[in-house]
């Protein structure tokens, strides 16, 4: 396994204001003041597609009631939530499940350190909340048609898998429900732009998510 | 004002697959096809201010029935724009209105060479659609606080406002004022990060937007538009 210092996927890293309006870091300011005055017992983290479920209705039907806190930030790679999560995202919440969902905006690194990115963050989620139980989802699919992403992704799942086989806390989800038709396309009825998700295709990715968190809820329970 | 061709944001221009995944180029030939079989009333171009909307329960309830198509592609710059238009998008349909929403993404330009951008998307439309009514959306205010890409997009809006009233099919509709509270601030309740639209944000825009929409469709060809916007 690479090492933090050697993988640019697994070394903590914020994000440049490059456009000049200083969102990211208005967004994870607002992270680390939402987790002062709140509770939450679950908590998702990763990028667009996690921020984005926020936005749909699915999510004030099955999330909300579990007391759900959602910290995801669109184009956000592994190093960023890496940053993110030891810069005071984690330090005033003590939820029992974490749901991380990242990887597919590693542009330019390899499975192998997505990968190593993907277990950095798990780590830093299992020392800061030992309690806590890590769910790993699985990268999606994108692209109209099979192109190189799409195989990265695939191996950044079946390495992820791997690791996450050795952990007691923490395991892997795919949330795939085959987006993916026989002749190899996706559709943009469940990935608009082939890549985010429309309502119904949140919907399908979420039924199976959903049951696994409330498993995990209730087994945590003392 | 700059004239189009030295202005680089009245320059076609597709944007480069650096992903790896072609899915900007996907989208496109979607439109294309989409030109084939549909007959819209109302097209709407732009980027993912436009493309973000159609993922709302607002475009089911207020736009669809007014026979609506969708061509924003979230990140498009007025160059991008440009080119989709130019390469197939406009082909075999004639929509009575065409909502124009574009120029946030433009940050290798000024104010003025988006607003020139802006306008040289009018012209085309104005060109390629003779009759079409054209509705230009201002930029909306981004980032949680006062910063320099606010006021670019007020200087944008300032200068589109001036152009779209010299010309008689366009109308410009600035909604940036219900966004920013007393105190400069954009709350998250409306962009959930400084930029995007909410649910609720888009009803914001929606409710004009429609009401514009209705009042434009009902005018028959034949009637002098008195209208200001």
């Amino acid at each position: 396994m690479s090492s933090g210092d050697s993988n640019p996927a697994a070394a903590p890293t914020p994000c440049e204001d490059v456009q000049g309006d200083g969102r990211w870091m208005s967004m994870h300011h607002r992270f680390v003041s939402d987790s002062k005055g709140k509770e939450p017992e679950v908590l998702f983290v990763g990028d667009s597609l996690v921020q984005l479920l926020h936005e749909f209705e699915v999510w004030r039907k099955l999330f909300s009631p579990l007391h759900t806190l959602n910290f995801g930030i669109g184009g956000d790679a592994t190093q960023h939530v890496l940053w993110r999560l030891t810069n005071g995202e984690l330090d005033h919440i003590n939820p029992k499940v974490v749901v991380l969902w990242v990887g597919t905006n590693n542009h330019g690194h390899a499975p192998e350190q997505i990968c190593g990115g993907i277990m950095a963050i798990v780590n830093v989620i299992n020392q800061r909340l030992p309690q806590a139980h890590v769910l790993v989802l699985g990268v999606l699919p994108r692209g109209k048609s099979p192109n190189p992403l799409r195989e990265r992704n695939a191996r950044v799942n079946e390495l992820v898998q791997a690791e996450l086989e050795a952990l007691s806390f923490a395991s892997f989800l795919d949330v795939d429900p085959g987006f993916v038709h026989s002749d190899g396309s996706i559709s943009h009825q469940d990935l608009y732009d082939y890549l985010h998700l429309t309502p119904q295709a949140y919907q399908k990715v979420c039924q199976p998510l959903h049951q696994r968190v409330k498993a995990l809820l209730e087994a945590h329970a003392p | 004002m700059s004239h189009e061709d030295t202005n680089p944001a009245a320059m076609p221009e597709p944007v480069e697959d650096v992903q790896g995944d072609a899915r900007w180029m996907s989208q496109h030939n979607r439109f294309v096809q989409e030109c084939k079989d549909a007959e819209p009333d109302v097209l709407f171009v732009g980027d993912s201010m436009v493309q973000l909307m159609q993922q709302q329960e607002v475009w089911k309830e207020l736009f669809s029935p007014l026979h609506a198509l969708n061509f924003g592609i979230a990140g498009d710059t007025t160059c991008n724009v440009l080119w989709r238009l130019q390469n197939g998008e406009l082909q075999n349909i004639r929509p009575k209105v065409v909502v124009v929403w574009v120029g946030t993404n433009n940050h290798q330009h000024t104010a003025e060479q988006v607003a020139g951008g802006v306008m040289e998307i009018v012209q085309l439309l104005m060109n390629q659609i003779p009759h079409t009514k054209i509705i230009l959306l201002g930029l909306l205010p981004r980032g949680e606080r006062q910063n320099p890409l606010r006021e670019k997009n007020a200087e944008v809006n300032r200068l589109l406002r001036a152009s779209a009233s010299r010309l008689s099919p366009v109308q410009f509709l600035d909604l940036s004022s219900d966004f920013t509270h007393s105190d400069g601030a954009v709350s998250s309740r409306d962009m959930f990060d400084y930029l995007h639209l909410t649910a609720a944000g888009y009803r914001k825009v929606a409710r004009p937007l429609h009401e514009l929409l209705l009042q434009i469709l009902e005018e028959t060809p034949e009637e002098k538009q008195t209208t200001l916007a």
